[in-house]
Order: C-alpha cells, then sequence, then structure tokens
C-alpha cells in the first residue's frame, strides 16, 4: 500500500491517514508531493492526478485501488483490516465516532482558516474572530465530553480514526497558543505523545518549502 | 421503536435530502419531523437534539446520528440487506471517495445554486470555480457510470449511498438549467424518476417557508406551483 500525501509542515489532510496508520501499525510506503514555494511544484495537480481524478492529496493506492479522501480512506482501511479497529467496536461508540470525523471534515472552516497547520512555527498566540472562538469551544466540547464518557485518555478509549481525525486540530491548538481547559490540554497531551506525532513532526521540521497562504505573519516567516 | 430523521425545509434543506431519499429508496420505515430553518426557535429546536445545531438528525432509540456521510453509515451497518454500499471493494471503495468528495467539497458551486425544488428553471451566471464544480461532478458521474453503472440507472447501478450524497446536485443542476451532458442527463432523469424523488419534491412545493437568503430574486420569489408536482 503506498499513500500519497503533501507537505508534513502544512498538509493537514495528508496528516491523518498517515498518522492513523503509524499509530495503529499498518505498514505503507510513503509518496509525498510537495506544494509550495521557493522551490515551488508548479506540476502538482498533474503529480497528484496520476492517483486521484480530484487531484487532491492524500490518496490511498492498494494496488489498482485508488482511495482519495480521508474519510473514505478510513472507511477503507477498517474493511481491510478489521483487527486495526480504525473505528469503535460498540456500535453506538462506533456512530458517535463517524459523526464527530464527519463532523471535523466539513467543518470548522474559520478556525480552519485562520490557523493554518504549520509545525514549523513557533508557538505564538494569535487573536481569533468570534467564529473561530466558536469552534475551539465546539471542539473542545467533542474532545472533553468523549473522553468523560469513554475514559480516555484518547476520544473512546484507545486510538482510533476520530482521534486522527482532529490530529491537526491538536496541532493548530498547540501552534497558535490556543487557550484551553485542563481536560482539553490532556487529550493535546495525549495525542502529542505518541511516537508517531514526533515522527511526522520531525519531518515536517525538516522541510524547506514555504507556502505563503499558510504562514500568518507573512512576508515573515517565523520558524523555530 | 420506529426511526426519526428530523430534518429541515424540504425545498431548501440539501443535507436533509440525503438521509431521507436512502431511507425512503430503501424501503426503510421511519417518521419524520421538519424544522423549518432560520425561523424563530428553530436552532433551540435542532439543539435539542443534537449539539452540533445542525440537521439532519437520525434517531434510533437512544443513539443519535447526524452528519448525512455518518448517517449513511450507520444505515448501511444497520440495514446491511439494502446494500447502501455498492458490494464490490472497489466500487465501494470509489463510492465512499466521491460520497467524501461531495461531502467537504464544491462550495462555490454550493453557495452560488443552492438547492431550491421550487425555482422555475433559469440560468444564473457562475464564477469559473463554481463552473469547474460542475464539471468535476460531471465528471464524477460520467466515470461512475461508465464503470460500475452496467446493473441499472444509477452511479453503481443500483441506487446507493453515492445517489443519495448526489440527489440535491441533480435539484441544482435542473434548477439552474446547467448544460449536461447526454449521459449526465440520462441519470438525472433517473433520480427523478424515483418514486421517493417525487414524493419530496411535492412536498417541496407545498411548503410555505421562503428564506430570502436562497431566493437569487429577492425580494421577488419565482416558484413553481404546488400542482407543478
Amino acid at each position: 500500500m503506498k499513500l500519497v500525501i503533501g507537505n508534513k509542515n502544512y498538509s493537514s489532510w495528508s496528516f491523518r491517514p498517515w498518522f492513523a496508520m503509524k499509530v495503529l501499525g499498518i505498514p505503507f510506503e510513503e509518496i509525498l508531493i510537495p506544494f509550495g514555494s521557493p522551490v515551488g511544484n508548479a506540476d502538482f495537480k498533474a503529480q497528484v492526478g496520476r492517483y486521484s481524478p480530484a487531484g487532491l492529496v492524500p490518496v490511498l493506492v492498494d494496488g489498482d485501488i485508488h482511495v482519495w479522501e480521508t474519510l473514505a480512506i478510513f472507511e477503507y482501511l477498517s474493511e481491510k483490516f478489521p483487527e486495526k479497529q480504525l473505528w469503535p467496536a460498540d456500535p453506538r461508540a462506533r456512530a458517535e465516532a463517524r459523526v464527530i470525523a464527519s463532523e471535523m471534515h466539513a467543518g470548522f472552516l474559520p478556525l480552519r482558516t485562520e490557523c493554518p497547520v504549520n509545525f514549523r512555527r513557533p508557538v505564538r498566540t494569535r487573536a481569533l474572530s468570534a467564529a473561530a472562538q466558536a469552534n475551539v469551544a465546539r471542539l473542545e466540547a467533542i474532545w472533553n465530553g468523549c473522553v468523560a464518557r469513554y475514559g480516555g485518555p484518547f476520544l473512546f478509549g484507545k486510538f482510533c480514526a476520530a482521534d486522527a481525525m482532529f490530529a491537526p486540530g491538536v496541532a493548530r491548538m498547540r501552534t497558535y497558543g490556543i487557550k484551553v481547559g485542563p481536560e482539553t490540554l490532556a487529550y493535546m497531551e495525549a495525542m502529542m505523545a505518541l511516537p508517531a506525532w514526533d515522527q511526522w513532526c520531525g519531518a515536517a521540521l525538516k522541510e524547506t518549502w514555504i507556502v505563503a497562504e499558510d504562514e500568518v505573519d507573512w512576508p515573515t516567516v517565523l520558524t523555530a | 421503536m420506529a426511526l426519526n430523521l428530523i430534518i429541515g425545509n424540504k425545498n431548501y434543506s440539501s443535507w436533509s435530502m440525503r438521509p431521507w431519499i436512502g431511507l425512503k429508496v430503501a424501503g426503510i420505515p421511519f417518521d419524520e419531523e421538519v424544522i423549518s430553518l432560520y425561523d424563530e426557535g428553530s436552532r433551540a429546536k435542532i439543539l435539542a437534539h443534537s449539539p452540533a445545531g445542525k440537521v439532519p438528525i437520525l434517531i434510533d432509540g437512544d443513539v443519535r446520528v447526524w452528519e448525512s456521510l455518518a448517517i449513511l453509515e450507520y444505515l448501511a451497518e444497520r440495514f446491511s440487506g439494502f446494500g447502501f454500499w455498492p458490494a464490490d471493494l472497489t466500487a465501494r471503495a470509489h463510492a465512499r471517495a466521491i460520497s467524501t468528495e461531495m461531502h467537504a467539497g464544491f462550495v462555490p458551486f454550493r453557495s452560488e445554486c443552492s438547492m431550491n425544488f421550487w425555482r422555475p428553471p433559469a440560468k444564473r451566471t457562475l464564477s469559473a470555480e463554481a463552473q469547474a464544480n460542475i464539471a468535476r461532478v460531471q465528471e464524477i458521474w460520467t466515470e461512475a457510470r461508465a464503470t460500475y453503472g452496467a446493473g441499472g440507472p444509477f452511479l453503481f447501478g443500483k441506487f446507493s449511498a453515492a445517489d443519495a450524497m448526489y440527489a440535491p446536485v441533480v435539484q441544482r443542476f435542473i434548477a439552474y438549467d446547467i448544460d449536461v451532458s447526454a449521459p449526465v442527463k440520462a441519470y438525472m432523469q433517473a433520480m427523478t424518476a424515483l418514486p421517493a424523488w417525487k414524493e419530496w419534491r411535492r412536498a417541496a412545493l407545498s411548503e410555505p417557508w421562503v428564506i430570502p437568503t436562497f431566493e437569487y430574486d429577492w425580494p421577488e420569489v419565482k416558484r413553481l406551483p404546488a400542482e407543478a408536482a
């Protein structure tokens, strides 16, 4: 199996399936197609287009099956590796996990726009719009509600696809110094303590490509 | 206990239409509750069912599921006999990919051509982004039909959750008189011929609630008469 991804520093969508597969121990080969400048890659669409007609990363390639869209990748992996329990075993918990994963998939636009994933950026607070603050409150409610009901340390006890969906959310909270409650912080710490987190983050910090739209301090590019 | 589906206006709520038409085509009995969106008190009514504050919401005993895609996955597991997703592994992966692409994508097209059943079909000037979305949707439908559609008139032959996800787009194509290829037109005709489609449309055309944001000729509201359904 191959996973086609974008830059580790910026690509929140790529992070999700990569992180899930690493944490759950599903082996794969990674193909990284960078976007950004000054190195630049005008050819990004064409290169990704070889793997997915939608022209978006991530794409999972399993033989002649090509799956794009993170949630669809998770459903595919869940069927292919039932023993890895991408979703919780209990039907009710599973329904809830899919609900919050879908909510993440199509939602939280203000927060995502104002706080792009950028591992290289040193932690600095940023003023958020009311809409982004409402997104933060909703994220905290989702995380803390799940941890309280299922016992933690992850959303449904053990790590699952829902956690992977929120991994970039954890990175955003951290990078932009967003004030959160102690329960939220405990969840974030559990996520960041996973070896796969360091592995991704370490690779992200070594990247040199710059995407101006994701650098909120542009033309300044803050680096640690 | 019967399933209960909480939905918004049938004329406008594209998200509500997705699980509704899926349930109907699958022949799964359910009760429905329509909450007219943007009305006074509608937000509180929705929040009483789901903390996300969005329709549709499926209630199955003490399980509450929202987000169309999660509802369709829930139904696929709960009513595995119907086959909400194609039986073939490759087709199923493809169906989920295009359903998910719909779930979070095509935002320019969606905002410039909001779903509206009673709008008499008429063209609108669209941005280049919306036009690119339309081209991509036609590519998705044509590719699915050509690759997986041999067993019937729908995207994967027989009706699946992917068709439910794209149902509101079919209506947008109609309402905004989008130019389409012959295979796309044939697919749209298969969708609009479904008894469930007709049932939804009939109900939409008789709704009293007007939402100005979704009426591009506002303050004029151009609407087909209820009898047109």
